[in-house]
């Protein structure tokens, strides 16, 4: 573990909350981080929709493979089962569950990845979401590695529940839907973007956030404003 | 519930009953309210008592005449695909109180419910709830693809974005396919749609 990059990231995802923020863009900021500082090769965030389901809301790499990956086991695997029990799920070789969650297990596999560790987003009783590490080296991630995963967790946790929006008695339910509705927004943008300059989708996220920082813009409003069409990249 | 222009609630669509009917009523009157605020933000206005003082501050106008209607709790949730906001759909209780966890799960799945049967308005096909069922079902409705899909259609048809969701659903209706394995195609490129299509059939190469 780095102690340097630990501190930075801390100060960094701490300034962020003082002000107004993007929550999509925070959380994909929280899923970096991570991975720069618990040293594993990508890290993403399911956020439960209230209806019953797990939706992607960021992850450290727009690479497609992770986030379908993540899309497509929302009801079998260790992600899932993370946030039903509400208690951190190690897998530290995938190949030892290949006959729990054979088809997860083939697809993580496939990607690259040799373990995964779910860890829940958990706010007093509810269960909103988790926080999933992908590691491309089988091992157990020490107890202390696992302790500052969850912190970083339960910062994630926090930025969705203090992101404000126009009001400032927003409930949890409010800033779940808003958070994964801006997720949509950014994949329609995406998508707008590929089209137009005939790019694929990860060069398209990027383009768009790059344009977001440059302009200090919030992500999900650059965003809209792409798919509305009152602007172009 | 209440459709919305581009950049305005417009009009009520249904109530089921006068107080529902009035607190609409005032929203579109006084441009304010939990159903101006669910559009703007994006994300569900749930109110559990409306008397709380803050309310009177965020909507001076809306709460007295709301209470006077008979409303105690408000909860407006957006019917909405990412940037594409067709309306909202407005519950209210006459006593205080939250929407449970099972409560706001079936608001949220009829606000899905009612922005599909727009949608599909939208499209010129005729809804029906068998039909809906089916959609409802669809586990790749939500993949990031449908939504990247839809944006490139919105291009390809230099449409907006709710019109190239309505011909993406229309088309994956059409051919009997799942949402998400439509969008695939179009992704990759082996499927694009025209503007207009003489026959309602989308050119696919």
């Amino acid at each position: 573990m780095h102690k340097r990059l630990m501190v930075e990231a801390f100060i960094e995802l701490a300034d962020t909350l003082v002000d107004e923020f993007d929550v999509v863009e925070f959380l994909q900021q929280v899923t970096v981080r991570c991975a720069q500082v618990l040293n594993v090769s990508a890290v993403g965030v399911l956020l439960a929709d209230q209806r019953g389901a797990l939706r992607v809301v960021a992850a450290s790499t727009e690479e497609t493979r992770l986030l379908e990956l993540l899309q497509l086991h929302t009801n079998q695997g260790p992600c899932p089962e993370c946030y039903r029990t509400g208690t951190p799920v190690s897998v530290a070789d995938l190949s030892a569950v290949a006959s729990r969650w054979p088809r997860f297990v083939a697809e993580a596999r496939q990607i690259g990845f040799a373990s995964v560790h779910a860890l829940p987003m958990r706010l007093r009783t509810d269960v909103i979401g988790t926080l999933n590490l992908f590691g491309e080296r089988p091992g157990a991630l020490d107890a202390d590695v696992l302790r500052l995963g969850q912190a970083l967790t339960d910062v994630a946790t926090i930025g969705i529940l203090q992101a404000r929006t126009i009001r400032h008695h927003e409930t949890l339910a409010e800033q779940l839907q808003t958070a994964l509705n801006s997720r949509v927004i950014i994949e329609q943008a995406k998508g707008v973007i590929s089209e137009r300059h005939r790019v694929d989708m990860d060069q398209a996220f990027q383009l768009l956030r790059n344009t977001a920082r440059t302009g200090n813009r919030r992500l999900s409003e650059l965003a809209r404003a792409v798919v509305e069409g009152s602007e172009t990249l | 519930m209440v459709l919305v222009s581009d950049t305005n609630i417009r009009d009520t669509v249904h109530a089921t009953n006068r107080v529902a009917a009035e607190l609409e009523e005032w929203q579109l009157t006084f441009g304010q309210g939990p159903s101006v605020d669910a559009f703007a933000v994006g994300g569900p206005v749930l109110v559990v008592d409306l008397r709380a003082s803050e309310y009177s501050k965020i909507w001076p106008v809306f709460t007295p005449a709301a209470l006077d209607s008979g409303a105690r709790a408000v909860f407006a949730l957006p019917i909405q695909i990412g940037a594409i906001r067709l309306g909202v759909l407005h519950l209210h209780r006459t006593r205080p109180g939250a929407l449970s966890a099972r409560e706001l799960a079936d608001a949220l799945a009829y606000a899905d419910a009612a922005g599909a049967l727009l949608l599909d308005e939208a499209a010129g096909i005729q809804p029906d709830t068998i039909d809906l069922a089916w959609q409802q079902d669809d586990p790749t409705a939500h993949y990031a693809e449908v939504h990247q899909a839809t944006g490139m259609i919105l291009i390809q048809l230099q449409s907006s974005a709710e019109t190239a969701f309505a011909r993406l659903r229309a088309y994956a209706y059409a051919h009997e396919r799942r949402l998400g394995d439509v969008a695939r195609d179009v992704i990759s490129r082996r499927l694009r749609f025209a503007p207009d299509p003489p026959s309602g059939d989308h050119h696919e190469e």
